[in-house]
């Protein structure tokens, strides 16, 4: 699969998961339901970004392969104890939107998509969700 | 920052215009740079002052000959670093309305600090 723009930041998430490993929980069902979550957010997003009515020049950039090359239903694949998802647009596909999100020097960058992944914002709230999960797994660790 | 990136990219005596900001009946410059503001940010604040913003842009060179795209994209990254500008991605493909010119890209952020008013 193609490398995807959209890079999660795990440094506080990685600390709610010290804690519960501290607390002997299991890690992975946790992360691979916090990762598929954020992934799935993701995925509709991008979705709702791209639909035609909000997409320049009346949408032809946004119809087919670009729609395609949305990843959909994605799982956390394991490696040892690194997990990996791939989310977002899959460059390895023909059509793959990352001009969308880049803009070219005739195109501006698209506003909708630009906020999925160039803004601080949605990042944030993504880790916020995926802390969420964790928190809910600790508390119910230590609530038996 | 906007002023401050445009005026270092321009050292390198290239066209460097706004992304999406060629027409479309417009002739591609041979070389060129792009750039876009992706957001400015408040970093941290002090009794609701802003102390420090985050000026994040991506920055984009265009050429017809592939070996400018990639050198002139690191010449800039190294320039910009220089002048304070903080750049974690080595580069990447942009893609190109014109099949004749090659695109590369980067991301660069300025932490700035801003002035606070002692005065309130």
């Amino acid at each position: 699969m193609g490398k995807n723009i959209l890079k999660i930041d795990y440094s506080a998430f990685n600390d709610l998961l010290t804690k519960l490993d501290e607390l002997q929980g299991d890690l992975k069902p946790v992360v691979t339901d916090a990762l598929e979550q954020a992934a799935e957010t993701v995925e509709w997003d991008t979705k709702e970004a791209i639909a035609k009515s909000n997409m320049p020049a009346k949408g032809i950039y946004s119809q087919g392969d670009t729609q395609k090359s949305i990843v959909e239903n994605a799982r956390v694949t394991w490696s040892g104890s690194r997990a990996e998802i791939g989310l977002g647009f899959d460059f390895g596909k023909a059509g793959a939107g990352g001009f969308l999100i880049t803009g070219t020097p005739r195109m501006k960058p698209d506003y909708a998509l630009q906020k999925i992944y160039k803004k601080k914002k949605y990042m944030t709230d993504l880790q916020s969700d995926m802390a969420e999960i964790v928190n809910d797994a600790i508390a119910d660790h230590i609530g038996g | 920052m906007e002023d401050n990136l445009v005026e270092l990219l321009a050292t390198f005596k290239y066209p460097v215009m706004r992304q999406g900001s060629i027409g479309a009946n417009e002739e591609y410059p041979e070389t060129f740079f792009t750039f876009w503001c992706n957001e400015e940010t408040e970093h941290s604040a002090y009794d609701n002052e802003t102390l420090n913003t985050d000026n994040s842009f991506d920055v984009n060179v265009y050429s017809t000959d592939p070996d400018t795209a990639y050198s002139l994209q690191r010449q800039a990254r190294d320039l910009l670093k220089t002048n304070g500008w903080t750049i974690t991605s080595r580069g990447y493909d942009v893609p190109s309305d014109e099949i004749t010119h090659t695109g590369r890209g980067m991301e660069v952020v300025y932490l700035k600090n801003e002035e606070v008013n002692e005065n309130g």
